[in-house]
């Protein structure tokens, strides 16, 4: 038999990866990224001329797990039309059997790479807002996201804010409809989009430092949006912080076992947070859903307040506070009236001389 | 609150404040009365046009400039019948009371509803 | 140790009646997986899939135990039959947990413990006076020992690896050919020949070369090439599914095999 020299093997490896988009409209330009589920392809589309993001399986069974989670990743997205959610252009069956699917390519960094660009907290917050918006559009619709992380959340090079990666994103039963079936183009695959993929009691999905207490036991049943809000709030905590939550284990008291774990706050880690912010923080993290905020609208709308310069629910303020931020929202107004009053001063004592 | 309405209440505390301040000079004392009163009219007329002006021009440049002319004016105008020739006196603080209430119109109070169709 | 008499004698997957298609139908429908059909209760089924895995991993074997081990070619010859021998005997690969590590991994970790034991012990691998009881070609492994070097700094987990992709891709290649062959479809498979298999020390032709070469224009050699890489990546997975216990451990190894650089 032939034999074949290491770099035979290396471009043999290479080119039976190289997923054939012949019999379709797309081109494949380079990798860009490599994950669990599939590969993400630069691609040009040619009858429309644009360049697009193509996922593709990373093997081809049909009948698999993998390929109808997928499909099911691509339908989910495509019913969230938002300007803060990647589109889904097209899904597919390669012929060699691998599926795929087409959404926009992105141009921009992650946030995490944003985010140790740009030194303004109140830039960071804008952005953030924008990622709440979209996770509350995704929550309106029945989709909790379950992997929300800095990582998943591109800023385009316009500054548009992208969220990505809904592989595991949760439909929640009112979402979800038995009419929900979807026959894999080139095959007679009907594709059950919500038969179980679910998550069975116990397991665990997302990424540890951003998933919320239940997420982490593997409570799958009791996720819901208050999960998302948690992940919002770690990530919130990323932007504050430049790191990712650092959970604290405290020692029960004197005949209590129970170890309490908490998440170090935000100010000790950098003071010139404000106490508002971190209260923000600390209300989405809370390790009881119940204590969370209810939706991502009233994070956003909180986060809103707090750019405005006005006083947020999470946190009370007291009257020196009121003060403090009225005056620091209306500066110049201020220091226009200080130096009316220092001409007035002025006048009066050179009157009296 | 609208734009008229806060250069109205902000010009009146700013013009009471400005006649009040005459108590320092003791040859206009005994007026004190009278000058804080005209004082603050001056302020509310100054309010009224500072305010109408920024309910019809967004910008703020050209509030504070035009609320800064209207203070100015107003002021000379005062000064040029007060007893004493303290135009200087008069005129800077005028001036400065209405590039605040300028600025504070442009940058505060709801702007009418654009009427759509 | 000596081997027993009445072992049954395997024979690596060399033979062209026992293509990758005629394999998988006689495996049982459940599986694919050489590794499954080794606990298989059926006498036939269980001697496929130890043919099967030893075809696989035979090679590998052999060429690790020379390098890890510093052992000589007739040493390395005895060790890897009697490790094949023995691992067949007592049914190693029916003790396999997927969930613990890799086959490959598991593997070379008995292989690992059998060669100690053997240089501890006192008895020693008794040769059968000459035989090659799996007729293996360790004529041909030790060739490609002399004939390529070792390249520095890889551990001998990661040559082991390496020579197992390569006799993997190999027997691939193989398989390609002999169906090509059956489908009158020789020309495909001599177009990868010469475009994909070909030696990187020679110049690399292009498509119009190969155009001009087997009298066909661009668009066909294009096509032809897309379906021989078509086919060989599904020979490659297929023969990879036969050498995986689950299909977690199956889709871990096809992300590990294709398109990530190894040493």
């Amino acid at each position: 038999m032939r034999w074949l020299s290491d770099n035979t093997i290396e471009h043999l490896r290479s080119i039976t990866d190289d997923p054939d988009f012949s019999a379709t409209k797309y081109k494949v330009v380079k990798e860009i990224a490599r994950g669990g589920m599939g590969t993400v392809y630069l691609a040009e589309d040619i009858e429309l001329g644009r360049q697009i993001a193509i996922k593709v399986l990373n093997t081809p069974e049909l009948d698999s797990g993998l390929a109808r989670r997928m499909v099911r990743e691509a339908k989910i997205i495509a019913r969230l039309e938002h300007p803060g959610i990647v589109p889904v252009h097209d899904v597919g069956t390669l012929p060699d059997g691998r599926v795929f699917y087409a959404m926009k390519f992105v141009r921009g960094s992650r946030l995490d790479e944003y985010a140790a660009q740009v030194d303004s907290i109140k830039d960071r917050l804008r952005k953030f807002q924008a990622v709440c918006d979209a996770v509350a559009f995704a929550h309106a619709h029945g989709v909790v996201h379950r992997d929300l992380k800095p990582q998943n959340i591109m800023i385009g090079s316009f500054g548009e804010v992208l969220v990505l990666d809904w592989g595991v994103a949760k439909l929640l039963p009112a979402a979800s409809s038995e009419a929900d079936t979807l026959i894999l183009p080139g095959t007679n695959c009907d594709v059950r989009t919500d038969k179980p993929i679910d998550t069975a009691h116990g397991t665990v999905i997302g990424t540890p430092r951003y998933m919320s207490p239940e997420q982490s036991l593997g409570e799958v049943e009791q996720l819901d949006e208050r999960s998302d809000i948690y992940s919002l709030g770690a990530v919130l905590y990323f932007l504050l912080t430049r790191q990712a939550p650092i959970e604290r284990k405290t020692a029960g008291a004197t005949g209590q076992s129970a170890t309490t774990v908490s998440i170090q706050r935000p100010r000790e880690l950098n003071s010139k947070i404000s106490k508002a912010a971190e209260a923000i923080c600390l209300k989405a993290m809370a390790r009881s859903a119940a204590d969370r905020y209810p939706s991502a609208v009233e994070m956003s709308a909180d986060i809103g307040r707090l750019l405005d310069a006005e006083p947020v629910s999470a946190y009370r303020e007291n009257t020196v506070e009121r003060i403090g931020r009225w005056l620091g929202k209306n500066r110049f107004l201020v220091l226009l009236v200080l130096a009316y009053l220092l001409m007035r001063i002025f006048f009066i004592l050179t009157a009296k001389r | 609150m609208s734009k008229p309405l806060i250069g109205i209440l902000l010009g009146a505390v700013l013009g009471a404040f400005d006649g009040l301040t005459a108590w320092f000079t003791p040859a206009v004392r005994d007026q004190l009365a009278g000058i804080v009163v005209s004082s603050t009219f001056k302020g509310i007329i100054a309010g009224i046009a500072i305010g109408f002006f920024a309910r019809k021009f967004h910008s703020l440049p050209i509030g504070i400039l035009f609320g800064l002319a209207v203070g100015a004016f107003l002021a000379y105008l005062t000064a040029r019948f007060a007893v004493g020739g303290y135009y200087f006196e008069i005129m800077l603080p005028g001036s400065m009371v209405g590039l605040i209430v300028g600025f504070a119109t442009q940058k505060y109070g709801k702007a009418p509803a654009v009427a759509h169709g | 140790m000596t081997i027993r008499s009445n072992m049954i004698i395997l024979k690596p997957q060399m033979d062209p009646d026992t293509d990758i298609g005629g394999r998988l139908h006689r495996f049982p429908v459940t599986s694919h997986s050489a590794i499954v059909a080794a606990r298989s209760d059926d006498l036939e089924v269980r001697q496929r899939a130890f043919e099967t895995i030893l075809t696989s991993y035979w090679k590998p074997a052999y060429k690790y135990i020379r390098l890890k081990w510093q052992a000589s070619n007739e040493e390395a010859k005895d060790l890897t039959q009697g490790f094949f021998a023995i691992a067949i005997e007592k049914n190693y690969f029916a003790r396999f947990d997927p969930t613990k590590a890799s086959f490959q991994t598991y593997l070379r970790t008995c292989l690992d413990g059998f060669v100690a034991n053997q240089k501890k012990s006192e008895q020693r691998l008794k040769r059968g006076g000459g035989t090659n009881t799996f007729a293996l070609d360790f004529e041909s492994a030790e060739e490609e020992l002399n004939r390529h070097r070792v390249s520095d700094g890889i551990t001998p987990d990661q040559y082991f690896y390496r020579e197992w992709v390569r006799g993997l891709f190999t027997l691939a290649v193989e398989a390609l050919r002999r169906s090509y062959d059956e489908k009158g479809r020789s020309v495909h498979f001599k177009l990868f020949e010469a475009y994909d298999l070909r030696d990187e020390q020679v110049t690399k032709l292009t498509y119009a070369d190969l155009a001009r070469e087997f009298s066909l224009n661009s668009i066909e050699v294009n096509n032809y090439l897309a379906a021989a890489r078509r086919d060989f990546r599904r020979i490659v997975l297929d023969k990879l599914r036969e050498t995986t216990g689950t299909e977690e451990e199956f889709q871990r190894e096809a992300r590990a095999l294709l398109g990530i650089k190894i040493k």
